[in-house]
């Protein structure tokens, strides 16, 4: 009996061990993907203003769509962390619904930034129209795929979960996925005080 | 049960609790909204405003990373932290030494015309002159002349100042003035100076190196006009 404990206990440090060395390697992709943002911005701030006569920000955006984007990826991120905290109970229920409202929130995000996107090239504001739009398109839009990723990421993973059942190695999948989201999330946030809020200042 | 212990205790630090995630989403909700509320409210202005804002992105960055991503509690040797506060110093290298060079880059590179942007150049940096001919630069600090605008209307209407004199614009309305020079809707430059944005508590000066007799005006509210003569 002391014998099986012990060895439970070993094996359990192990894959502790495990998961920090996973978790880290995440994190370090995390750190070079933000890495990339930051030059993504760094680009937007000095080429926002050369609009090459077209209009700028403050006629392109919408305030409240912007608002509402951003509550959208509050919110998921936050049901992401529920969702977090029910697997780790292994809460499978649970964990469906909440990853389940976070896929459908980010799925609305995704929409209606899409959406943002097909008006302003229905309406001529392309790609190429001007320095402004290129950084702005690649910017947001980058930021886009990767919220497209991690739906399609989302996706796959809650099936698993659905026919495989929360075992370890799930949870630390869920996790990282967690991870990704939250990282969005702060990526998000400068994309909105940068790129949305400071086009009216 | 030994098992269950474990993973217990790990939780309680590493990972958040339901409470810590309601009181992340309640505070990154206020530091959305009140940025927001500055912007579309008009409380504040200018560079003020843009300071504050990105105050708060950061603020909602650490609600982000303390809350939802529970940085720092991890087991030592902290290296995600670690990392990420490398990453975090390369990136306010990279942003703010691009914004900095582009910043003057911006600036050498802006010409009004030819002439006016070497004549603004020599006189911001107080070139007295190139290859032993005098460039005309008013070096040295002469009489300064105040304007003030005032309900509208600009007092003294007309100023009479000597060559390198300085002129300095006083607004003292809360709307931004953003003074050009000849008649409206005619955008003139002066001194290499095409327009100057001066805000309340924010007094904007020129060099008067040209001399002769000039109008300027508020290019946004025309009734708000004067003139000055320099005198060699």
């Amino acid at each position: 009996m002391a014998h099986t404990v012990a060895a439970e206990l070993e094996l359990e440090s192990h894959e502790a061990a495990a998961d920090d060395r996973v978790m880290f390697g995440f994190w370090v992709y995390l750190m070079t993907d933000l890495l990339m943002f930051a030059v993504l911005f760094a680009v937007y701030a000095v080429l926002h203003g050369n609009t090459a006569g077209g209009p700028a920000g403050n006629e392109l955006f919408s305030k409240p769509l912007a608002l509402t984007e951003t509550l959208l990826l509050l919110t998921s991120s936050f049901t992401c962390g529920l969702g977090m905290i029910a697997a780790r109970r292994g809460n499978k229920a649970q964990v469906l619904s909440w990853f389940m409202v976070t896929f459908l929130l980010g799925l609305t995000f995704l929409g209606l930034e899409l959406r943002e996107f097909s008006q302003l090239i229905h309406e001529g504001h392309t790609l190429s129209s001007s320095a402004f739009l290129s950084s702005f398109f690649v910017l947001v839009g980058t930021h886009g795929l990767h919220i497209t990723s991690g739906l399609l990421w989302m996706g796959t993973t809650l099936v698993f979960v659905k026919k495989r059942g929360l075992n370890r190695h799930m949870v630390r999948k869920l996790s990282l996925l967690s991870l990704f989201w939250h990282f969005l999330d702060i990526v998000w946030i400068f994309i909105f005080t940068v790129v949305y809020l400071m086009a009216f200042v | 049960m030994s098992k269950k212990q474990h993973t217990n205790t790990s939780s309680n630090g590493e990972h958040g609790t339901t409470s810590s995630y309601v009181v992340g989403f309640i505070l990154s909700l206020v530091f959305t909204f009140v940025p927001y509320y500055l912007v579309t409210g008009h409380v504040l202005s200018g560079s003020a405003l843009l300071a504050t804002i990105l105050v708060f992105a950061v603020l909602q960055m650490l609600v982000q990373i303390i809350f939802f991503l529970h940085l720092g509690r991890e087991r030592k040797p902290r290296w995600n932290l670690i990392f990420f506060i490398q990453t975090v110093a390369v990136i306010l290298l990279v942003v703010v030494a691009s914004l900095w060079i582009m910043h003057h880059l911006h600036y050498n590179m802006t010409p009004v015309t030819r002439e006016d942007a070497s004549k603004k150049l020599i006189e911001d940096e107080g070139i007295g002159q190139i290859g032993g001919e005098k460039t005309g630069a008013c070096i040295g600090t002469h009489t300064t002349h105040k304007v003030i605008i005032k309900d509208g209307r600009v007092s003294p209407v007309h100023t009479d100042a000597k060559a390198c004199d300085m002129l300095t614009f006083i607004n003292e309305d809360d709307a931004t003035r953003e003074m050009t020079f000849g008649t409206h809707p005619h955008h003139g430059v002066y001194a290499g100076e095409s327009e100057l944005s001066v805000r309340k508590g924010r007094p904007q000066s020129i060099t008067l190196s040209e001399t002769g007799t000039y109008q300027f005006h508020d290019h946004l509210d025309a009734d708000a006009a004067g003139t000055f003569t320099v005198e060699p």
